[in-house]
Parts: C-alpha cells; structure tokens; sequence
C-alpha cells in the first residue's frame, strides 16, 4: 500500500499520548489509515476520542504535555517520502511543511483568524513564507484567492480585519489562506460546526470543488453522518484512540460491521429519511480516558461483549478496502444482514 | 477615529472641572487658613485681631467660597497662577523649574519599566513552569511588595556610598552641564522609580501573553509554517500588548504618587518635592496648582491611552466589538 504513488499520506499504528498531573491519556492508541491524493477521508467518532490529536499530530501541532510515542506519519512530497514524526517539532523541515503541502483549517473561525490584522495580510504570510512571489504578486494572489473563494468585492475585503467578516466568511477566508501554496493535504478539522446549516453547505461545496480541482487530498473530521454521506470516498470511525472500523464510504456506512459504527449511525438522525426514523442514542458513555478498559475499548458499551473483548481485537480485512477491529465482526455482520435481508422479504 | 477622540474630549474637560473644584472644597474644609501660618508662633501673640483681618482682606480670603473658587478658576485658565505665599514668588516660576525635572524623571522610568517589564513578562510567558519563570514571579511580587523609598536607599548605600559608582542625589540643570554629565544623576532614581511599575507591567505582560498563547489564532498562525518568533511576537505579543498598554497608563498615577516619595529621597527638585513642602506651609495656592496639575497629568495620561489603545486596536478604532 506504501509503496503506491496515489497515496499522499500513510499513517502507521501512531500513538500521542498526553501526560498531565503524572498520569497518561492515551488519546490516540495506535492508528492506522492512508489518505489517497485527491480523495476525502472522513474521521468520525464521539467526542473525546481523538480526532482533534490525530490531526494536530500529523501537522505536528501538539500542545506541551503530549508528544508522539509510536508510530509512522508517512507523507509523499513528490517522489520523496518524509517521516514527520522524525522531523523536529518546530524545525526548518516541519515548517516547511505546514502551510505548504498540508495546510489545516479550523473549528471556529470566529477565534482563528488573528483579530489585529487585515484578511490579506493573514494569507498574505503563507505566500511570503513558502512562495518567491513579490509584494505585488503576493497581493493579486490574495486577491485572486479570496474571489475564488466567493468573496464578494474581494479589492476592498482584502484590506478588512477579520471583524467585519461574517462567520461563513471567515470560514472562506480560512480556507483561502489554507489553500494559498496549493497544497497536497487539506486538514478540516469541524470545519462548519460553528456555522450555520445554509453556509455549511456552501462550505462543504467548496471544498469538493478545491479537491476536483487540485487533486487535493482532504481529512475531514466531522459529527455529521449526512456530511459523510456526501463528500467522504472513504470513512474511518474512531473509538477511544482506535480506529475501530475504516472502508469506502459504501463499506462503512451500508455493511457497518462494527457495533460502534452501527450504534453511531442509528444515534443520529439521517437527512432525507423522514421524521419516523428510529434515533437510539449509544448506551452508557465514554470510559474516564486516564482509565480505560484493557482489551476493546468499547466493550462495557456493547451488547455483543464475550470474555474474549477482554484482549484487544486485531485488525481484520473483510475485503480489500474494509477493516474492522472487532472480534465478532462475522457474527455481528451474518446478523446484521440477515436482518436487512428479512427486512426486505 | 476623529469622532472618538472628539468623544474623549468632551468629557476631559467637565471632568477637569468637577475635580478642580472637589480639591478646592478639600483645602477649604482643611483646618486652619493662609494667614495663620504666616505668622510665626513669636508673633502671633503680639498681633490684634484687626490685624489679621486686614491681612486676609488683602489676601482675599474673606470673600465667598464660590466667588473665591471662580476667581482662582479664571486665572488659573488664563496662565495666572499667582504667588507662593511663601515668599511671593509667581507660581509659574516654581512651575517651570520643577516641572521639567520631575517629567524628566518620571519619563526615563515609564520608559525602562515599559521596554523591561514587557520584555520579562514576555520572556516568562515563553518559558512558563521554567526556572527562569518561577525566579521572575518571584522577583516580581518582590518588587510589588517593598515600598520604593526603602529599595532608593538601598540602592544609595550600595551604588552611591559603598561602590561609589553613582552621584547620592541631586539633579544638574539642564544648561550647566552636557546632557552625558547628568545621566549618572538621573540613573538611580529612575530606575527605583521604574522597579514598582516594572513589576506590575511584568505580570500584566506575563498573564497578557500566557492568555493569548493559549488563543486559536496561535496555532493557526503556526499551522502557516512560521518561525516561532513571528508566531509569538507578531501574532503573539502584538495582541497581548493591548491591555498591557492599558493597564500601564492605568498605573500612571502611581508613577507619580511614587516619584514624590523618590524625589525626596534623592533630593530631586521636582514637583514631587515641591508639593510636600507647599503642604507642610500650608501654601494653599501652591498645593492647589499642583493637585490640579497632578489631576490634569492623570486626565491627560488616560486620554492618551485611550487613543493609543484605539490606534492599537482595531476593533476599537474602527468602532466595532
Ligand atoms: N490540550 C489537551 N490537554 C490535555 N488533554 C487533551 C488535550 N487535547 C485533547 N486532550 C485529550 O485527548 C483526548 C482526545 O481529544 P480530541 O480533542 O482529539 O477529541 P476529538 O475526537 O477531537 O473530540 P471532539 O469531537 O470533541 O473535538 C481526550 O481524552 C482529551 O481529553
Ligand atoms: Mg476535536
């Protein structure tokens, strides 16, 4: 799989684990995906389990009490491939990096866009640090950015402070200055929960758009199943530091073969599918992270568990793109569809 | 912009009033009048009653409060300050010796506190949880803590008198000497004035910045793949200098409180000093121009700030939140 040109960036068994108060949380806990050039990978799971960590390890954003304990962030720079987790952590190599061949967008753009400077200025350093472009170019580039993004006026937008932008706005300014060197790796962490449904909408449209054009490959982190649906080609379910579930979007989200991912999708409501639709929220909720169960993490929630779940499952290939990590997936899938099946006779 | 500082305007000089006249009433109210400390205690027993009435019939002091106050107002406005009544010198003579010497004063040490104390604050914030940190803290609440005339007399046993690097006291007249030969003068106490204020700017810069560090913008500032100094000053210290700046010009009358203590024990002939001895003589129109300047320095320091902070600020500037 490593081998093959198609694949920006392949994450092998990576641990970041946090130390606080002399105790470990093992926020991520040997996770494994690949993320093909010009493809959208969703990473989707409960709160707390390790999504934001993931992304900030991969650009090496860590705060102070985490660091990397294991593992390979392999990521393709033309023919060359390059060990971040090996790089040092603000060195001249990462910085390279980041902002240039994997730029990130964030949660909230109302808090991170600097509120001192101007909207051009803001994109205007990521130019200045990865491009040769003159004052002059760098400043049509802007420009030019913030059109493409749907800015309206984008002459007299360019010198406003972020102020006086509109959420979706905001956002869009984001996603400019993320896209200003054209890079190979697009990080969305949540990029439209702190925006209304219409924008996000428009956001997402965008940023399919940007991928079809540029080849870009994007990481979306989202809650959202109908998003998903929509943009993801594959998806890969977190639980606890674990990915617990990961195919094409088909895979996961028609043949869930895990009962997290199955008690994820049923918990939340499906656009499109009506007001009778069965929402059953998932039972109990997630262990204490500094004191997690041994063996499946999602064991004491699961109405599947044997004393086997007591030993951490291993991966299992279904078929050549769907994986689970469950060790009654065959049971759990054979049922599963039989009762799809029954349904449908 | 124009409009905000037009704003600002229209309530400096109301309040400028409002206050002139509270220090007025206060000295009113204080026991005692003019004419009674002018007369040595030899004296008082010797001269008539009439006499002293005569004298507060020429000094004034027998007319209304009210007509009293405008008067002095009006004068006031138009530059006349009148005469100390010890002495009989014009006011404005006083004014424009000790003036300049206590705004040279208090201006080197507003200006060392600055530049130290938001470097350090800045230097801590880098290195929260360090040694470096913990001694600055410490150092810092040191500095809070130790009233300033007993670090000026420490520094004077140690500098002046032991090492002998620096003169004890006193300040040269600007014409006398160049200006290289009246910095060793200037040097101690300004920088005793400078500890207190650097203290407090220290831990203003030092929280200022820890808050802001910990802002998203921070992190997508680096997420760009700068350097870490343009993600710490620029995007960093450029935000968190704003209530710094604040929170200085807030502590400005502090500056002057201090450097009326720190001109007496340096021997500084400022305003400071000044103003102490106008109130042991109980020289009423000396200590009233001088409280009222004191009120015109503070009103005129927070005026400067706000518009400073506006510059600064664009949400400010520009009107918004
Ligand atoms: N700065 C931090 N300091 C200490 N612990 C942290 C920090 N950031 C994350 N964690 C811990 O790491 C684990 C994973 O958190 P993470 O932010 O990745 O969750 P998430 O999946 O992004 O959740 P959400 O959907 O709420 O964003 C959690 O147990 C969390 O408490
Ligand atoms: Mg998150």
């Amino acid at each position: 799989m490593e081998s093959k040109d198609n694949i920006a960036l392949s994450v092998r068994d990576l641990k970041t684990f946090f130390y606080t108060n002399n105790r470990c949380n093992k926020a991520v806990n040997g996770v494994s995906f690949d993320v093909e050039k010009g493809k959208t990978l969703c990473i989707v799971g409960e709160s707390g389990c390790g999504k934001s960590v993931t992304a900030a390890t991969i650009m090496q954003l860590l705060p102070t009490l985490s660091r990397i304990e294991e593992g390979e962030i392999k990521f393709r720079k033309n023919d060359e491939i390059i060990n971040i987790e090996k790089l040092e952590k603000n060195g001249k190599e990462m910085r390279e990096i980041r902002g240039s061949d994997i730029a990130m967008i964030f949660q909230d753009p109302m808090t991170a866009l600097n509120p001192v400077y101007t909207v051009g200025f803001q994109i205007s350093e990521n130019l200045k640090y990865h491009t040769n472009l003159n004052r002059k170019q760098i400043r049509e580039k802007c420009i030019s950015l913030l059109s493409d993004m749907g800015i309206p006026l984008p002459e007299k937008r360019v010198d406003e402070y972020p102020h006086s932008y509109s959420g979706g706005m905001r956002q869009r300014a984001m996603i400019a200055m993320a896209m200003a060197c054209n890079p190979k790796i697009l990080i969305a962490d949540e990029p439209t929960t702190a925006l209304d449904v219409t924008i996000q909408a428009q956001i997402f449209e965008l940023m399919d758009k940007l991928k079809k054009e540029n080849d870009t490959a994007i990481i979306l982190i989202t809650h959202d199943m109908g998003v998903v649906a929509e943009l993801a080609d594959n998806v890969a379910v977190m639980y606890m530091g674990n990915i617990v579930e990961a195919g094409t979007a088909d895979d996961v989200l028609r043949r869930p073969t895990h009962p997290y991912t199955k008690a994820l999708l049923e918990s939340v409501p499906v656009l499109g599918r009506g007001k009778n639709q069965d929402i059953n929220p998932i039972k109990g909720s997630t262990p204490d992270p500094y004191n997690r169960p041994i063996g499946c993490q999602f064991a004491p929630r699961c109405n599947w568990q044997t004393e086997s779940c007591d030993i951490m499952p291993e991966i299992s290939q279904i078929n050549e793109t769907h994986q689970v990590r469950c060790h009654k997936y065959e049971q759990f899938f054979e049922k599963y569809n039989e009762k799809r099946n029954s349904k449908i006779t | 912009m124009t409009t905000y500082i037009l704003q600002r305007l229209f309530i400096f000089f109301p309040m400028l009033l409002v206050i002139s006249f509270l220090v007025y009433s206060g000295l009113e109210l204080s026991p005692g009048d003019a004419v009674s400390h002018m007369i040595s205690p030899e004296l008082a027993s010797t001269i008539t009653a009439e006499q002293l009435d005569a004298m507060r019939e020429a000094y004034g002091l027998n007319q209304s409060f009210i007509t009293r106050y405008w008067i002095w107002l009006t004068s006031m406005v138009q530059g006349d300050m009148g005469y100390s009544m010890a002495g009989g010198v014009a006011i404005s003579e006083i004014m424009a010796k000790t003036v300049p010497a206590t705004l040279e004063l208090s201006m080197v040490a507003l200006f060392f506190s600055t530049i130290l104390g938001c470097s350090l604050g800045v230097i801590s914030a880098l290195k929260r949880g360090s040694g470096t940190d913990n001694s600055l803290t410490v150092a810092g609440m040191a500095g809070v803590s130790i009233p300033e005339f007993f670090f000026g007399l420490v520094a004077i046993l140690l500098f002046a008198i032991e090492l002998k690097w620096l003169p004890v006291g006193g300040r040269l007249l600007p014409h006398y000497e160049t200006l290289w030969d009246r910095i060793p003068n200037i040097v101690l106490p300004s920088l005793v004035l400078a500890l207190m204020m650097t203290a407090g700017a220290m831990r203003y810069a030092r929280s200022s910045m820890l808050d802001v560090l910990a802002r998203e913008f921070i992190t997508t500032a680096r997420s760009k793949g700068m350097p870490e100094w343009r993600v710490n000053i620029l995007h960093g210290f450029r935000v968190a200098l704003t209530p710094v700046v604040v929170l200085i010009g807030f502590r400005l009358p502090l500056l002057i409180g201090g450097s009326t203590i720190i001109e007496q024990v340096y021997q500084w002939p400022g305003i400071g000093s000044m103003f102490i001895r106008s109130v042991r003589a109980s020289d009423y129109p000396l200590v009233m121009t001088i409280s009222l300047m004191y009120v015109f320095v503070v009103l005129t320091a927070s005026l400067v700030i706000d518009v400073l902070t506006a510059l600064i600020d664009p949400r400010v500037r520009l009107g918004k939140e």
